[in-house]
């Protein structure tokens, strides 16, 4: 089973690199293990990574930016 | 860190902040020009004894800064009792050390106001409350409006692409909308700030 990995991340909140480097962190790693990943620009300070529909990391549930190496587990998890 | 005349030096003028931007720059001109100032708010700074040094501590990516710098640079050439530098806190991270928002968050813009021997005389944070608060019922109101939009709490992922299109279109529209009002507000609060410096 592939992935479809998907982070939503606040677009006027300066969320950019954080953004890039998780999408390059699950490059890395996963490669083409993954059939996407996707980037949704929003507002109000969100940034949300969510796998196959299921979310993993949101930074209104469980506060700050998820470590790149936990959303990788969490995608592995899923694969 | 304590702000003293020597800090304050190393700030840029406002002109200079928007040359240095890397975007933005025509957005916070359109505010700028669209900043709703009143006679009153003018007569009122000019009122001031002597003109307070202000630093606001912003970056350029910021979209309440993009909104509210201009509103404080206008009180300032308006009035011109307000010596306003402007520190990016990309290269000044010991700016914000003492002016977290609830001692924790580095929520930007930061103004604060020192008279002239640079005591404080107020500090201003992000944007005022009556806005995040008058922002969140109209919110709600838009999810409300349509079944499509779904719950508030969900991930705005979750909706199909042309649903969210729509519903960030009309989050933007309320944005919009509101500034004139915004705009009011923090000229409301930074009056008051002003007013306490005139009345010490």
């Amino acid at each position: 089973m592939s992935a479809r990995v998907r982070i939503t991340y606040c677009a006027e909140c300066g969320y950019e690199p954080q953004t890039l480097a998780l999408a390059s962190a699950l490059m890395t790693a996963l490669g083409g293990r993954l059939s996407a990943i996707e980037l949704v620009p929003w507002l109000d300070g969100t940034f949300d990574v969510s796998v196959n529909g299921d979310l993993v990391h949101s930074m209104a549930r469980d506060g700050g930016f998820p470590e790149p190496a936990a959303v990788v587990a969490a995608v592995r998890a899923r694969l | 860190m304590r702000i003293d005349a020597a800090y304050f030096a190393q700030g840029v003028t406002y002109e200079e902040f928007k040359a240095s931007m890397t975007r933005n720059r025509e957005q916070v001109e359109a505010n700028e020009r669209a900043v709703p100032l009143d006679p009153a708010d003018v007569a009122a700074l000019r009122a001031l004894p002597r003109p307070l040094h202000v630093v606001a501590i912003v970056e350029d990516w910021c979209a309440d800064v993009v909104a509210n710098l201009p509103v404080l640079a206008r009180l300032a050439e308006a009035s011109g009792k307000l010596d306003l530098r402007v520190f990016d806190k990309s290269k000044h991270p010991e700016a914000i050390g003492r002016y977290k928002k609830e001692g924790k968050f580095e929520s930007i813009p930061v103004f604060v106001f020192f008279d002239e021997a640079f005591r404080e005389v107020g500090v201003w944070i992000e944007r005022p409350a009556s806005v995040t608060a008058r922002r969140a019922e109209r919110r709600a109101a838009i999810y409300a409006s349509d079944r499509a939009f779904g719950s508030p709490d969900a991930p705005p992922a979750d909706l199909p692409d042309e649903v969210r299109a729509r519903l960030l279109a009309a989050l933007l529209q309320m944005r919009a909308d509101l500034k004139p009002w915004a705009d009011r507000e923090v000229i409301r609060e930074l009056r008051e700030i002003v007013g306490r410096a005139v009345a010490a």
